[in-house]
């Protein structure tokens, strides 16, 4: 394959050529020339087009597939596809499926369905057995095959000995664990925030307290397992590169800010933020519309404001489309009986893009590449001259209305809405395509 | 002639002062109605109304039927668990099934929050919501108004304790809506654990003591304990709540002045009120009851001219 990408800005911190106007000539998987005016004298598929951006492969931490078990919401072909229109070149899928991926066989499945794809899909292997936080998994072994992280995705890890022992076993091959923070026992029956809203709706809330509880907690064990924090070793140097823990999808205030301590102290940990979560808050659920339920819920303004600046100030590492596709069936009930959920992937650029319009475009390209493949120990790219080829074209000012989703599942607040920001192509594993 | 500014009763939040005000003000024509030897109008002639149920429901549902007798509409009772429409047919099915028979107005029943709601933007017919899980009881908190207009005059600037559970209680929350709308001053009372959180930033005072409550107000609305509602444990023992939050007959007739005594029904007799109180002076328990037929009269005749 030979593609040569017309007059495009060079959007990556990284690259010498960060923030010039330039072709680049792509043959073989590999940035083969960096220039202006290119010649293209062979046959070559030319990508031409006004306001074109490029940057290196956008990477997305958490994607429920639902392939194994629920290919009636989702499947891996469909979700790739969902990712590559939202310009997506990596994705992490979680272990959440029937059967788990919590064995050998699953993650190679997996890794064989989407062999073909020019998206990059990436296990993230089940910390207990059928994801039912009792036993281990296999994790050296799961880890051989493959799996990027462990986590227990949807289900948080409640057993605070298991993820302390989970922390140790990690540690001699430098496995990364992700942890979705919520104390599930505050959370019982709860369908949104709890808050002046929730009493107004007669809903049963879910505390902010649920998910601080349970950041501050992990963070405590995980000071624990390093020997940091009780003098039995001097204090490390403040935001270390490789980090240990992963907190999934925050969504307070008080989290935000207890892992910014965390950082200053050289604790090992990273988090993420889900994109809808920088759009609504709970007075959403006004409309009782269930495409706005969702797990960790929309909160306050003031968290809102704090989410953002944890993104501005790098507390925030990466943004994710959470993206849970969910069937009508789950979805088009009463409020109580709907599932957690929302289909993210094609619109997470965007939704920060109109949402948070204040975010500089080069930070958010940051937390959707150099970060997120940092996070996963995925090798480093840059646009230069002799790299590998795996980007992300896009307009980063394009309107454009959400009507049609590649996914299986409709299950967004978003479809009907004009958005700002949109991919236009991926590049990944030496095939492009058009999303 | 003055109309509603809404298509579907959903809740009191989404009512004007004077909506409540129509409501009530048709209500006492309706119980003169109800008075009288024939008791019957023909007003709802032609129009069919089907009560919906998915949650158990004795006195709420015989009142709107009989509303809706006295005002010569057509009646159809349906009656399911919540959780059968879990085994089978989606919320949405079962409806439209009974909508196809042409139904004109739909009164729902449902533990689910916002199900009317869900519901009143996806079919034509009215829906009346006559409780929706812990959210809104609307009609029950027109007739507690309409009966403290009886009994004191007017609602404006009277002091209403609401005493209870509250945390699952749907009464309560439209009470405060309404009680508020109309220039009442609101206080709830109960355990700590059945007081929900963020209560006291709806404007409503927060006490703990029961006799403090009755000291304060003009009306004490007693609420019963919902124990099937309760998922979870909040509080150790009936005996221990009727001990420390039960209202006695004494306790009324200690007050420097009468109060007026409300509970929506059913009572549990013995823990949130002794008998000696339930059947004491300061009760107009039955004539919430007698209210109700004639509240719920109003709003499907109102509703029904739109």
């Amino acid at each position: 394959m030979k593609v040569l990408i017309r007059s495009a800005r060079i959007v990556d911190s990284q690259s010498p050529f960060h923030g010039q106007t330039r072709d680049l000539l792509i043959e073989n998987g590999l940035i083969r020339q960096i220039g202006e005016s290119l010649a293209a004298d062979e046959p070559v598929q030319v990508i031409e087009r006004e306001g074109l951006c490029v940057s290196p492969g956008w990477v997305d931490l958490r994607v429920s597939a639902k392939d194994p078990g629920f290919e009636h919401k989702e499947d891996l072909t469909t979700a790739c596809r969902a990712a590559a229109r939202g310009g997506f070149t990596d994705i992490a899928v979680l272990p959440n499926t029937s059967p788990a991926l919590d064995s050998k066989d699953t993650i190679g499945y997996v890794k064989q369905v989407t062999m073909g794809q020019p998206v990059s899909v990436h296990p993230i292997a089940a910390v207990t057995k059928r994801i039912e936080g009792k036993d281990f998994t296999e994790m050296i072994d799961l880890h051989q095959a493959g799996a990027v992280a462990f986590s227990d995705g949807e289900h948080p890890l409640s057993d605070p000995d298991l993820l302390l022992k989970t922390l140790q076993y990690l540690q001699p091959f430098n496995g990364l664990l992700m942890n979705r923070p919520e104390e599930q026992r505050l959370t019982q029956f709860g369908q949104m925030h709890e808050g002046l809203t929730s009493t107004l709706l007669g809903m049963k809330g879910m505390p902010a307290l649920a998910e601080e509880m349970a950041v501050e907690r992990d963070l405590r064990l995980l000071e624990y397992v390093l020997g940091l924090g009780s003098g039995e070793k001097p204090a490390p140097p403040p935001t270390p590169e490789i980090t240990v823990l992963h907190f999934s999808t925050i969504s307070t205030a008080r989290s935000v800010e207890l892992i910014r301590q965390a950082k200053a102290q050289g604790l090992p940990v990273s988090c993420d933020v889900a994109a809808h979560q920088l759009a609504f808050d709970d007075t959403a659920l006004m409309s009782f519309d269930t495409n706005l339920k969702v797990n960790p819920p929309f909160r306050l303004p003031a968290d809102l404001a704090a989410l953002q600046q944890g993104l501005i100030d790098g507390t925030i590492d990466a943004i994710v489309s959470d993206h849970n596709p969910q069937d009508e069936e789950s979805k088009n009930l009463e409020f109580d009986n709907a599932e957690f959920g929302i289909i993210g992937l094609e619109t997470a650029f965007a939704v920060v893009r109109t949402y948070f319009p204040a975010y500089p475009l080069e930070q958010l390209i940051d937390r959707l590449t150099r970060r997120p493949r940092r996070i996963l120990r995925l090798p480093a790219q840059s646009i230069d001259e002799n790299q590998p080829a795996t980007l992300t074209l896009f307009d980063p000012d394009l309107e454009w209305t959400f009507e049609k989703t590649a996914s299986r599942s409709k299950n967004s607040p978003f479809l009907g809405t004009t958005l700002k920001g949109r991919a236009l192509w991926i590049i990944g594993k030496g095939l492009a395509e058009h999303v | 002639m003055q109309q509603l500014s809404v298509r579907h009763l959903l809740g009191i939040k989404n009512l004007t002062e004077n909506d409540i005000q129509l409501i009530l003000d048709t209500a006492r024509e309706f119980k003169d109605v109800i008075n009288r030897p024939i008791k019957k109008v023909p007003s709802l002639r032609d129009i069919t109304i089907a009560n919906v149920f998915f949650e158990n429901s004795t006195r709420t549902r015989l009142s709107f039927e009989l509303a809706e007798k006295r005002l010569s509409a057509d009646v159809v009772n349906f009656s399911a668990s919540g959780s059968s429409v879990k085994k089978g047919e989606t919320l949405l099915d079962t409806v439209n099934n009974i909508l196809a028979m042409k139904v004109d107005m739909i009164v729902m029943r449902h533990s689910s929050p916002g199900t009317p709601h869900y519901l009143s933007g996806r079919i034509k017919a009215n829906v009346v919501n006559a409780g929706d899980g812990t959210h809104e009881h609307p009609t029950q908190a027109l007739l507690d108004s309409f009966s403290i207009q009886d009994k004191l005059g007017d609602v404006a600037g009277k002091r209403i304790a609401i005493i209870g559970d509250i945390l699952h209680s749907r009464v309560a929350l439209s009470n405060i809506f309404c009680l508020q709308k109309q220039g009442a001053e609101v206080m709830v009372c109960g355990p700590t654990t059945l007081i929900p959180k963020y209560i006291g930033q709806l404007g409503v005072k927060v006490s703990h003591d029961v006799r403090e409550a009755l000291s304060w107000c003009d009306v004490a609305n007693v609420l019963r304990i919902q124990l099937e509602r309760q998922q979870i444990k909040y509080f150790p023992s009936l005996r221990e709540y009727s001990l420390y939050f039960g209202i006695n007959k004494k306790m009324l007739d200690e007050l420097d002045r009468p109060i007026v005594l409300m509970h929506p029904g059913p009572i549990n007799r013995g823990v949130e009120l002794t008998s000696d109180a339930a059947d004491s002076h300061h009760s107009i328990i039955l004539d919430q009851v007698e209210n109700g037929v004639a509240v719920r009269m109003a709003v499907l005749y109102l509703l029904a001219q739109l």
